[in-house]
C-alpha cells in the first residue's frame, strides 16, 4: 500500500509533510539553474504550443516535459516565467508569447504543489491563482473563440488541477494553528484568492460559454450537438472545457456534501456507457468515483454498486496503462482503491451478487478481513474505511481569522463522517438478521427473536418475549425499508429512478410468520472450464513453436 | 398557485445565480409557503441550506421548517440530503438535535417511540400543515412492503395510536382489507417476494475460441 502513497493524498489527510525520496535520481542542486536543454526545450515548447499539432503537444506534454521533470527538476521548481523572460531573449512578452508563459507557468506550479518538498508556499498559492485567472481569462473573455488547441488530457488536467489547488487551498486556510501573524495578515486580504464562488463561477461560465448542456442534450435526444453548439461550443477548446467543468462542478459539490447537486449538475451524461465525449480515462475514473460515492450518501446502494463495479472493470481491463509511476497515475491507483472500499461498505449494506472478478479482488485478505469486521458491527472499521475512501470535504466558510487558531480543516470530513455513521448505526441490527434468516424459509417471530436476544440477559427477571417480538418488529419493518432503494432505470437524470429491492435476500411478514426468499447463485463451472481449457490450450501451442535441438 | 412559484424560483437558481444573496428572502418566503400550504420543493430547500452553509449562519427555525419537510417526504432521502449541508454547530442546536432525534427514530422504523417523542414536543411541528399525516404515509408505506397480513392492534399503534375511525381511513385509503380475525390484509407479497435462482448463462462467444481449437486438432 505504501507504494501509492503519493504527496496529495498525504497532504491531505495530515499536516505533516512527507517526501518521498524514491524518486530522487539527481541532485537537481548540482545543475545550473537552466540548462542549455531547457533552454531548447522551452523554445522547442513555445512553438509547437503556437504552432504545432495536437499529437506533438500531447508528445510534450505526455512524456518530454515529465522526462525532464524528472532529469533535471526532480525536487525543485522549473525556472519561473520571470526567469525565463530574463534568461531567453527570443520569448518576448508578445501577447502570444505571454500565453506560452501562461500555459507553461500551470505546469510549473502543478509540479511544485506535487513534487517539491515543503510544498507551495503562501505566495505561490497566491500566484498560481493569479495564473489561472489569466488564462481563464483569456479563454472566456475573448470576443471570439481563442486560437488554441490542447490535447484532452492536457484539458482535462488543467480544471482538475485547478479544483485541487483549490481545495488544497481551502485545507491549508482552515489550519489556523499554523499561521504566523504575518500570514495571518495576507490571509486576511486574500479573501477572493480561491474563494468558493470565483471557483464555482468559473466552471459555471465555462458550461454556459460552450453550450455543453444543450449539447449533451441534443446528443442523448438523437440530435447533432453541432447544432445548438453555438460558435464557442463548436471549437474543441471551449467544448472539452465545458464538458471537464460540468464534472468540476460534481467534485467541487461533493467537496460540500451537496451531492444532489453533484448528480444533477450531470444531466444528459450518460453515467452507465462509456462517454463519448471524452476518453480521458482520468476523467471516467474520477466522475465514477464522485458519482459513486454521492450514490452510497443517498442511500442509493444499487447505484453506488453499479457504478463502481463497471469502473473497476474497466481499471483491470486496461491496467497496464496505469503502471509508470506519473503522479497522474498514483492518482488513479490510489482512487482505485478508495472505490474498492467504497464498493465494500456498500457491499456489505447491501449484499448483492457483482461481476466475478471484482468480488475475487474483494475475497483477497485485506478487503476480505474488512468486509468481516463491518458485517459482524466493527463500527470503528465502517468508520475507517469511511474516512480513507472518501473525498477531502472542505468547509465552505473560511473560519474567521480573528479567532481561535485551531485545525479547522478536518471539521468537514468529521461532520460528514457522523451523517454517515448515523446511518450505519440505524442499520446496525439487519446483517444479524440477515445471517438468521438465510437459514430459513419460513420461520416465526417469536423464534427469531428468542434468536436475537440470545446472550442478552435473557430469560432474566425483565425479560419478555412481548418486548423481544415487538423489538424485532421495528428491526424488520428498518430492514424492508433500508434495502428498499431508490435505482435509476432511464431517462437523463441520475436523480431519478424508482423503489426496487435488489438485494440478495428478502422476506415478508404473514401474521406471526416470517417467509423467506433468498437468491441462490448456482457455481459458475462453466467459467472455470473456459478459462482453464483456454489456458491448455495456449500452452499447447507454446510447447509445439518450441524447437528442441539435437545435440 | 404551488407549481407557479417552483417555476419562478426554480429559474432565479439556475446555475450561478443559485448562490446570488438577493435572492435569499423569496426562497425563504417559498419555504414557509410550503409549511402552510402542504407543498415540497426539495431543491429550493437545499438551495437555502448551501447558502446558510456559505455564509456559516444558519437561521434556525428556516432550518426547522426544512428539515421538518424532509421528514414528509419519506421513504425518500431528502433529510440525508439536507443534513450534509449543515456542521458540527448547527446540529448542536436544541431544536435541530431534536428534529435529528426524530429522523434516527423514523429511520430506524421506532414508530412507537416516535409518535411517543412527538407528543411530548408538539409545538415543533405546528407550522409545517400535514406533517402527521405524511409520516402516516410513510408508515404505511414500509408496513405495505413488509406485511401480508398484520395485527390490527399493531398497525393502530405504529400509526401513532389512532382510533378505529382513522385506521379505517387508513386502511381504505390504501386498498387495504380488515378480516374478520382482527388482522389487516395487506398485499399478496407471495406474488413477488420469491426465492431468485441464478444460474449460468455462457455465452456463445465464449465458447468460439474452444470450438475453433477442436476443429484445429
Amino acid at each position: 500500500m505504501a507504494f501509492y502513497d503519493d504527496r496529495r493524498g498525504l497532504d491531505d489527510y495530515d499536516d505533516d509533510y512527507h517526501y518521498d525520496t524514491d524518486y530522487g535520481k539527481h541532485d537537481s542542486s548540482s545543475y545550473p539553474i537552466m540548462p542549455d536543454i531547457i533552454k531548447k526545450f522551452i523554445l522547442h515548447f513555445r512553438d509547437v504550443i503556437q504552432n504545432g499539432s495536437i499529437s506533438d503537444k500531447q508528445t510534450l506534454y505526455e512524456s518530454t516535459f515529465p522526462k525532464l521533470t524528472e532529469q533535471y527538476y526532480d525536487n525543485s521548481p522549473w525556472p519561473t516565467d520571470r526567469e525565463i523572460l530574463k534568461e531567453l531573449p527570443e520569448i518576448e512578452n508578445s501577447n502570444d508569447d505571454h500565453i506560452f508563459l501562461v500555459l507553461y507557468s500551470e505546469l510549473c506550479y502543478r509540479h511544485i504543489y506535487a513534487r517539491v518538498p515543503g510544498g507551495p508556499s503562501l505566495e505561490q498559492r497566491f500566484e498560481s491563482f493569479y495564473h489561472y485567472s489569466a488564462l481563464l481569462d483569456w479563454i472566456l473573455s475573448s470576443p471570439e473563440p481563442v486560437r488554441l488547441e490542447l490535447p484532452d488530457q492536457w484539458l482535462w488536467e488543467l480544471i482538475d488541477e485547478f479544483i485541487y489547488q483549490f481545495q488544497s487551498y481551502a485545507q491549508y486556510r482552515a489550519r489556523l494553528h499554523q499561521k504566523s501573524p504575518s500570514e495571518l495578515e495576507k490571509l486576511e486580504s486574500a479573501s477572493k484568492i480561491w474563494n468558493v464562488l470565483s471557483i464555482l463561477n468559473v466552471l459555471h461560465v465555462f458550461v454556459d460559454k460552450s453550450n455543453i448542456k444543450q449539447q449533451l442534450e441534443a446528443h442523448a435526444s438523437g440530435n447533432k450537438p453541432e447544432s445548438v453548439a453555438g460558435e464557442f461550443g463548436c471549437h474543441p477548446l471551449y467544448k472539452m472545457l465545458g464538458y471537464f467543468s460540468l464534472i468540476g462542478l460534481l467534485r467541487v459539490h461533493s467537496l460540500l456534501g451537496d451531492y444532489y447537486q453533484a448528480i444533477k449538475v450531470l444531466e444528459n451524461i450518460e453515467l452507465n456507457k462509456k462517454s463519448h465525449y471524452t476518453d480521458v480515462p482520468a476523467c471516467q475514473i474520477s466522475t465514477a468515483y464522485y458519482v459513486g460515492f454521492a450514490y452510497m450518501m443517498m442511500r442509493r446502494y444499487a447505484d453506488a454498486i453499479r457504478s463502481f463495479t463497471s469502473i473497476l472493470l474497466y481499471i483491470q481491463s486496461v491496467k497496464q496503462l496505469f503502471q509508470t509511476r506519473t503522479y497522474q497515475n498514483d492518482q488513479i491507483n490510489k482512487q482505485t482503491e478508495k472505490m474498492y472500499h467504497l464498493l465494500a461498505i456498500c457491499l456489505v449494506l447491501h449484499p448483492q451478487c457483482i461481476d466475478e472478478s471484482i468480488q475475487q479482488v474483494l475475497r483477497e485478505k485485506n478487503y476480505h478481513e474488512k468486509m468481516y469486521k463491518m458485517q459482524y458491527g466493527d463500527t470503528n472499521e465502517f468508520e475507517s474505511c469511511f474516512m480513507f475512501a472518501c473525498p477531502k470535504f472542505i468547509s465552505p466558510g473560511s473560519p474567521p481569522l480573528d479567532g481561535p487558531p485551531e485545525d479547522h480543516s478536518k471539521k468537514a470530513l468529521k461532520f460528514q463522517t457522523e451523517v454517515f455513521m448515523a446511518e450505519v448505526a440505524q442499520q446496525k441490527m439487519l446483517p444479524i438478521i440477515r445471517s438468521y434468516l438465510k437459514l430459513y424459509t419460513t420461520l416465526p417471530l417469536t423464534k427469531l427473536a428468542t434468536f436475537m436476544s440470545q446472550g442478552v440477559h435473557q430469560f432474566g427477571d425483565d425479560w419478555s418475549l412481548d418486548k423481544e417480538v415487538q423489538a424485532l418488529t421495528t428491526h424488520l419493518l428498518c430492514f424492508k425499508h433500508k434495502m428498499k432503494n431508490v435505482v435509476w432505470v432511464k431517462g437523463p437524470s441520475g436523480l431519478d429512478g424508482s423503489f426496487q429491492s435488489g438485494s440478495e435476500l428478502d422476506f415478508y411478514v404473514d401474521g406471526e410468520m416470517v417467509h423467506i426468499a433468498d437468491t441462490k447463485v448456482a457455481h459458475r463451472y462453466g467459467d472455470f472450464f473456459i478459462k482453464k481449457i483456454l489456458k491448455f490450450e495456449e500452452q499447447n501451442n507454446k510447447l509445439r513453436s518450441l524447437k528442441i535441438s539435437k545435440d | 398557485m404551488a407549481e407557479a412559484m417552483r417555476q419562478e424560483i426554480a429559474s432565479m437558481l439556475k446555475g450561478i445565480q443559485r448562490y446570488n444573496p438577493d435572492n435569499l428572502q423569496s426562497v425563504e418566503r417559498y419555504v414557509t409557503f410550503q409549511a402552510k400550504e402542504n407543498a415540497y420543493d426539495l431543491e429550493a430547500n437545499l438551495a437555502v441550506l448551501k447558502f446558510y452553509q456559505f455564509n456559516q449562519s444558519y437561521d434556525i427555525d428556516m432550518t426547522c421548517t426544512i428539515l421538518l419537510k424532509a421528514l414528509t417526504n419519506l421513504p425518500h432521502t431528502d433529510f440525508v440530503l439536507c443534513k450534509c449541508l449543515l456542521n458540527e454547530g448547527i446540529v448542536q442546536e436544541s431544536n435541530v438535535s431534536r428534529i435529528i432525534h426524530l429522523a434516527n427514530l423514523l429511520e430506524s422504523c421506532d414508530f412507537k417511540q416516535f409518535w411517543a417523542r412527538l407528543r411530548e414536543i408538539p409545538e415543533l411541528h405546528r407550522h409545517v400543515v400535514g406533517f402527521q399525516d405524511s409520516i402516516r404515509k410513510f408508515v404505511c408505506h414500509v408496513i405495505g412492503i413488509t406485511f401480508q397480513t398484520i395485527n390490527k392492534n399493531l398497525l393502530a399503534q405504529l400509526l401513532g395510536d389512532v382510533d378505529s375511525h382513522t385506521l379505517n381511513q387508513w386502511i381504505q385509503k390504501y386498498n387495504w382489507s380488515l378480516r374478520s380475525d382482527g388482522y389487516v390484509f395487506v398485499a399478496n407479497q407471495e406474488a413477488c417476494i420469491k426465492t431468485k435462482n441464478i444460474t449460468e448463462n455462457i455465452a456463445f462467444d465464449s465458447v468460439m475460441n474452444i470450438m475453433k481449437y477442436c476443429r484445429q486438432g
